[in-house]
């Protein structure tokens, strides 16, 4: 019973933060509802068994990704008086798509519930569950480590990469700011 | 209708599926870049949810494929999101500004 409150707790602050982050105008707001929406998910991964994956949430989207935002916020706009307009053009585009993905999602979602309904019965229960940290290192390491070296490789490329980018960029700025 | 119970898929899909389309809408309708990247960090959560939901009831369970592919996608959205920013710090020199609308130099 607590369990299942707990659970709709952690969705609706999921919901509720994703739905924010996508209609607030003021840009600051939208990144701090974003976090919530976060820990929410970090909640639901809890309800999933997946202890190691909510620490990797809390840690690097909450502790990281977050904060980058934020920072972005912060630096690039005035903060709380960027009061973001929106065309009525655009929100139409926007909602038009946004009902085209939930058409394509609830599609994609009862296709599988149904194939996940179609399993032999017991199969939905969460018993014996063991995916714990050992078993996703084994998998890292294992079947799973060309896309594991792959991603190492991609963080490096990434960082260097956006040490190049701003840095490139430095320049020519203090030439704009002559002219 | 859904069974909203932590012990089945039904709840995690209606999560997931309303974050992708919060992302979705809040890609098209932004005007400001960061809020473009708030929309597609909403859409990755919904993909890794769904990633973790499907693993968790899958056939096998004992075998944590979806959790690790979870995991990947965090990684992708930390790599996507040091470039982004970066990408905005050499726009915001250039333009003073992140609004997609105002940074039109390069259309022809």
């Amino acid at each position: 019973m607590i369990e299942t409150f707990l659970f709709v707790v952690s969705s609706l602050l999921a919901i509720a933060g994703a739905i924010g982050a996508a209609l607030v105008r003021n840009l600051f707001h939208a990144s701090l509802l974003l976090g919530l929406c976060l820990l929410g998910i970090a909640g639901l991964y809890l309800f999933l068994e997946q202890h190691w994956l909510a620490c990797v949430q809390v840690v690097v989207y909450i502790g990281g990704i977050l904060v980058l935002i934020l920072f972005a916020t912060l630096f690039s706009a005035d903060v709380m008086g960027a009061v973001q307009r929106r065309s009525p053009a655009l929100l139409a585009a926007g909602g038009l798509a946004a009902v085209l993905a939930s058409a394509v999602v609830v599609r994609l979602a009862l296709a599988g519930r149904s194939a996940a309904d179609a399993r032999p019965a017991g199969d939905m229960r969460p018993d014996a569950f063991e995916g714990d940290t050992f078993t996703v290192g084994d998998l890292l390491m294992g079947d799973w480590f060309v896309p594991f070296f792959a991603a190492g490789l991609l963080l490096t490329v990434a960082l260097v990469g956006s040490v190049v980018i701003v840095q490139r960029f430095r320049r020519p700025a203090g030439e704009v700011a002559d002219a | 209708m859904p069974d909203i119970s932590p012990d089945r898929l039904d709840g995690y899909l209606l999560v997931a599926g309303i974050l992708f389309v919060a992302g979705v809408f809040a890609i098209i309708s932004r005007r400001n870049a960061i809020g473009v990247l708030i929309g597609i960090e909403l859409m990755l959560n919904a993909a890794a949810l769904q990633f973790a939901a499907y693993g968790r009831f899958a056939p096998s369970a004992a075998d944590p494929q979806g959790q690790t592919a979870a995991v990947f996608v965090v990684v992708v959205a930390a790599a996507e999101a040091a470039v982004a920013l970066a990408l905005f710090f050499a726009v915001y020199r250039t333009f003073r500004d992140v609004d997609l609308e105002a940074t039109r130099e390069l259309r022809s």
